[in-house]
């Protein structure tokens, strides 16, 4: 079906590319915001990536992989561009100090529940999940694009080494090692609130 | 089970693809290593904790921002108006963009900015330069008509420019074919006065053997006087040379020296 778009886009076809942008810019804003943590910047990686997919329409193979796939790496590439220009700009303050844009001034240790010491038992809440967004900023990039593709993304081990052009030894062991850092990181921040 | 060995099946344990007798060696594992047993509880929750992110909705204009970049076509502005006949102005402003913006996303990029700048100045310092001045371009009629008339005011100019240039190029052809055909007749007594004036000089035209013939008759210190005929006919006197058999003995009181 993919394919089939892809053939009547570069045949000129605006509808089917209206079509493709319809079914992919969610996903594709999602690996965005979730890697760089910012909606403003996500929105325009998002709108880099279909550019960057309208000009290089022709270059997918349908033979190489699924167009998810393709989509998905381009996105990567972008990502990846970005982090390196705005290495220099990027905040690295520990996880106390207030970073998210929508968010008041409260601290993120003081958003953390103070219920059980088990992180299975906490109560999922939107507070939660922003912490655990900002603490997935703190990860490395490598870990942290492994993790969003495998547990946000539900990409197979195969298709994440196909992006990220490493073997499936490797993608397994940063997505574990992402894993528990993201954990680690967290039950830090819970202790120093205790 | 070694370490490297549970490292490398910690994701299939997590996503629950492990089992049977690799599961229960597994297990018995984490149980009893102090490093590979923390790892697997904290793998378990950072997987429990990204997958309590939910999918993070995008604004709602971003699929219209994409394909105003890419086709430049709103084509989710068409749909939602509720009908696909737009006004004959927005589909020519619609085809007009669709022509304009690669264009103009092309031209925006600095590299192009900066060779446009370089053009206009260097065309603006010419046109300084030859002494035009755009202030001058408001006189300048444009209407059709007056456009016309000035085309065939400047291409009566040009022939007429070119067929004065031909008349005066044909005048001076037949001036010099003229002044070619008189030169002839002209020359040849010229040439023998030169012969005759110029004494000194190596003047190699005309007749030199009788030149020097002469020159040898007469050599250095022979004066010749000027003659008369017996019966006193001055009509064929001539005061330069004499015949050679009847030497003058006139006493002179004047040397010439004849050439």
């Amino acid at each position: 079906m993919a394919a089939l778009l892809v053939r009547r886009c570069i045949a000129g076809d605006a509808v089917a590319w209206e079509e493709i942008v319809q079914r992919y810019h969610r996903r594709i804003y999602n690996i965005c915001y979730r890697f760089t943590g910012s909606g403003t910047d996500a929105d325009d990686l998002t709108q880099e990536v279909f550019i960057k997919m309208y000009r290089t329409l022709n270059s997918y193979d349908v033979e190489r992989g699924a167009f998810m796939t393709w989509v998905t790496t381009v996105t990567r590439n972008l990502l990846v561009d970005h982090f390196r220009k705005t290495r220099q700009e990027r905040v690295t303050d520990s996880l106390d100090t207030p970073q998210s844009e929508q968010d008041d001034a409260m601290p993120l240790g003081d958003r953390i529940p103070d219920k059980g010491p088990s992180p299975d038992t906490r109560v999922q809440s939107r507070e939660a999940r922003e912490a655990v967004h900002l603490a997935l900023q703190k990860l490395s990039p490598e870990l942290r694009e492994a993790v969003i593709l495998r547990d946000l993304q539900d990409m197979d081990y195969r298709e994440i080494a196909t992006v990220l052009r490493v073997p499936e030894g490797t993608v397994k062991s940063r997505i574990n090692r992402g894993r528990a850092e993201l954990a680690r990181l967290l039950q830090r921040t819970y202790r120093q609130v205790m | 089970m070694q370490c490297s060995e549970f490292d490398a099946l910690l994701s299939q344990a997590i996503d629950g693809t492990l089992s049977g007798e690799r599961l229960t060696v597994f297990e018995a594992h984490s149980r009893e290593c102090k490093i590979c047993g923390p790892l697997l509880h904290e793998a378990e929750a950072g997987h429990s904790w990204l997958k309590s992110l939910e999918e993070v909705e995008p604004p709602d204009e971003l699929v219209t921002n994409i394909l105003v970049r890419t086709t430049g076509i709103d084509t989710v502005r068409l749909r939602q108006g509720g009908r696909l006949t737009t006004s004959w102005m927005d589909r020519v402003r619609d085809w007009g963009m669709m022509l304009v913006s690669p264009i103009v996303g092309v031209a925006r990029q600095p590299r192009f900015a900066m060779s446009f700048g370089m053009a206009f100045f260097t065309l603006s310092v010419g046109l300084s330069l030859a002494g035009v001045k755009l202030t001058d371009l408001r006189h300048v009629d444009l209407r059709p008509s007056a456009i016309r008339r000035t085309y065939y005011e400047t291409s009566g100019r040009v022939v007429k420019y070119y067929e004065n240039i031909r008349f005066v190029y044909e005048m001076e052809s037949r001036v010099r074919q003229f002044k070619q055909a008189i030169a002839p007749a002209e020359e040849r007594p010229q040439k023998r006065d030169n012969n005759d004036r110029k004494e000194n000089k190596d003047n190699r035209s005309g007749q030199p053997d009788q030149k020097q013939e002469r020159n040898y008759s007469r050599g250095e210190g022979v004066t010749v006087y000027a003659s008369l005929r017996q019966n006193g006919d001055l009509s064929n006197s001539t005061l330069g040379c004499s015949r050679v058999d009847e030497p003058p003995v006139v006493p002179g009181a004047t040397d010439r020296r004849f050439v």
